[in-house]
């Protein structure tokens, strides 16, 4: 998220870059936007090494009759046009058969109308808002949705006698939104009492005039939804406004990152989160993944690399069920998809959204570190 | 040959968009920076006129031959509502002011669902074109080399190099100074508008402070010496990002390098010279 992260991220894509540059002289074209460059840069980055780890596993034995998959990963920097750019090459100049990405739900909402209309599959590993697989019958998507995560955790805050709760979020960036609009249906659905809807500036650090309202109001818990730096922002100001045990805090899925514990340390514990994954899951493929990761980039993977990782194999298996290397073909097998990855079973329904949220395990802070939630 | 083309037209069909949508902006700057002003809200501008067009299209259903020129209208009242109290300023004083202008309509766009908070509008059709952008850059474009050579230009040279000098001589400053700011709004709202409906998606934070200066920088690389430069700049930083694609990690730090020997080697800008009057 800054200048030392763009510096390793930049170091290390162009040692991964170099590389199968030269051997992409044949292969089957398949194209990736991501966000490489810029202040969201470690969710491109994290996502690109997940692809390329998948990679390397399928390209050993190699798909079609032992044909590779050469993969192009172009940077969007977070910009709708260079998104936009980016796919066009792609799908032009590269000849793309699929595209994977782009990272955020708002580049989606431009790249998205642009390789449906080329007829070209496209699916976002990163994309949770609403409304992204409505854009046309060639966009998926492997990431659940919040719509499908949400719930879960709320559920969880419900079995622990949850009744009543205040809504925070952030209302500057499309992620935080959406995340928001998901909470609020979720908490009606399930019948919490909704005591006060909260706003705030992704970038701002005071958030004290919220939080003392809220905690006239006494809420059995209190939601957010934002990144996880605002997320930790708040938390921290919470504890010193006197905010205990008995208020349980709960976050969305830009809670979902190990930056929580080490920004807000002591302050987080307690908050639970929804994820479509765990890195302690005691699954085989999720240890053989964790352990291939560390090996590779020598540090830990995260939720979007997990997610990448599922869809190269997604990807790489609908192309080869396809029979040829023809976007309409594989988009008639993708459809078809039933795998089973490091997220849990996976399918897609008929409107191209991932069809189950069995994967989904409710997280919990404690002492700095996420862990399973009692 | 034909299927070639096409392929390389639909390739680089955005960026051939983006390089007349940047060369109206760059106009837009261009007349304030003309008559000795800096002005920091050409994005706001254009933000007005990209959500304006767009509720008028996508809420409205109006034809695009009607939304393009009234997409002008809410840039210029709000150009005639800050113009009165601003234009008193002038340097970097008017500049705040118009981040300000900027900032204030991003709050405004997020915090009131009509305007589609954060996540912005989608699902804009697609009805500009190349026809429409290039044809409108070339009509700006030779409006402003005439005015250029007119009486009005030599006005608008001499308020640029002394104003006070300029006032003396019995030149009507607030009212060029006016008149420039809504020449200015006029061509953002249309740049606005036009990328609205080429690219399917707006959101607020498209039109703050960044894509300002990022406006600004366009005139500082080309210059301000004829209308054509500051299209050239614009040019060149809309299609640097793209040219470079090819040194993956490595193109920022390029297009960085490339942009500050420019400005080094040539401070008043890639065509200095200025517009000859008979």
């Amino acid at each position: 998220m800054n200048r030392r992260h763009l510096m390793t991220g930049a170091i290390a894509g162009l040692a991964a870059s170099t590389l199968p540059a030269a051997a992409q002289a044949a292969g089957i074209p398949v194209g990736a936007i991501e966000i490489l460059t810029g202040p969201a840069a470690a969710y491109g980055i994290a996502i690109k090494a997940g692809l390329e780890l998948a990679l390397d596993t399928i390209n050993q034995k190699g798909i079609l009759g032992g044909q590779k998959i050469a993969l192009t990963v172009e940077d969007s920097a977070g910009d709708k046009n260079q998104a936009i750019n980016a796919a066009r090459k792609l799908i032009g100049r590269d000849k793309a058969v699929l595209i994977i990405g782009p990272t955020l739900s708002n580049e989606m909402f431009a790249v998205g109308p642009v390789t449906n209309e080329r007829k070209v599959p496209t699916i976002g590993t990163s994309t949770t808002a609403t409304g992204i697989t409505e854009i046309g019958p060639y966009i998926f998507r492997t990431s659940l949705p919040e719509s499908d995560v949400v719930p879960v955790t709320f559920k969880k805050a419900q079995a622990r006698g949850v009744k009543t709760v205040a809504l925070m979020y952030a209302n500057d960036d499309a992620f935080s939104k959406s995340g928001f609009d998901v909470m609020k249906a979720a908490a009606e659905k399930l019948g919490l009492k909704i005591l006060t809807i909260e706003t705030f500036g992704s970038k701002d650090t005071d958030f004290s005039a919220q939080l003392t309202k809220v905690k006239g109001l006494k809420p059995d818990a209190v939601t957010i939804s934002a990144l996880v730096e605002p997320v930790s922002g708040v938390l921290l100001q919470a504890r010193q406004l006197g905010f205990g045990k008995e208020t349980l805090f709960i976050g969305g899925n830009g809670s979902n990152s190990p930056k929580l514990g080490d920004i807000a340390g002591a302050a987080a514990d307690g908050m639970i989160v929804g994820s479509p994954w765990f890195i302690a899951k005691p699954d085989p493929l999720n240890t053989a993944f964790v352990a291939a990761f560390k090996a590779k980039y020598n540090k830990d993977p995260d939720q979007f690399a997990a997610q990448a990782y599922d869809c190269m194999f997604i990807a790489a298996a609908a192309i080869e069920r396809a029979g040829a290397a023809d976007s309409e073909k594989i988009t008639a097998a993708l459809a078809k998809t039933s795998y089973t990855g490091v997220m849990g079973p996976f399918a897609f329904t008929a409107g191209r959204d991932p069809a189950s949220s069995e994967g989904v395990v409710v997280l919990e802070m404690k002492g700095g570190k996420f862990g399973i939630a009692s | 040959m034909m299927a070639w083309w096409d392929d390389f037209f639909w390739t680089y069909q955005n960026l051939v968009y983006a390089l007349g949508i940047n060369g109206l902006l760059a106009l837009s700057i261009y007349v304030v920076l003309a008559v000795g002003q800096l002005s920091l809200g050409q994005a706001a501008f254009m933000g007005l006129g990209a959500y304006s067009s767009t509720i008028m299209t996508v809420k409205f259903k109006l034809p695009f031959l009607l939304v393009l020129p009234a997409s002008c209208v809410v840039p210029v009242v709000f150009a005639l509502l800050i113009g009165g109290p601003t234009l008193r300023l002038s340097g970097v004083y008017l500049a705040i002011a118009t981040i300000g202008l900027g900032e204030v309509l991003r709050a405004v766009y997020l915090n009131i669902d009509y305007f589609g908070g954060a996540l912005g509008l989608s699902g804009i059709p697609e009805r500009a074109g190349v026809g429409a952008i290039y044809g409108l850059l070339v009509v700006a474009l030779l409006v402003l080399w005439l005015v250029g050579r007119s009486h009005i230009g030599r006005a608008m040279e001499a308020m640029r190099t002394d104003e006070t000098a300029a006032e003396v001589m019995g030149i009507n400053v607030p009212r060029y100074r006016l008149g420039a700011l809504l020449a200015s709004a006029v061509l953002a709202g249309l740049a606005g508008a036009l990328s609205a409906h080429v690219s399917s998606f707006i959101g607020p934070n498209e039109y703050g402070f960044e894509p300002a200066v990022t406006i600004l920088s366009y005139a500082l690389l080309g210059g301000i010496g004829t209308p054509i430069a500051p299209v050239l700049g614009a040019w060149i930083l809309t299609l640097l990002p793209e040219m470079l694609r090819g040194l993956a990690d490595f193109r920022l730090v390029f297009n960085g390098l490339i942009i500050v020997i420019a400005v080094l080697f040539l401070p008043r800008g890639l065509l200095a010279f200025r517009l000859r009057r008979s």
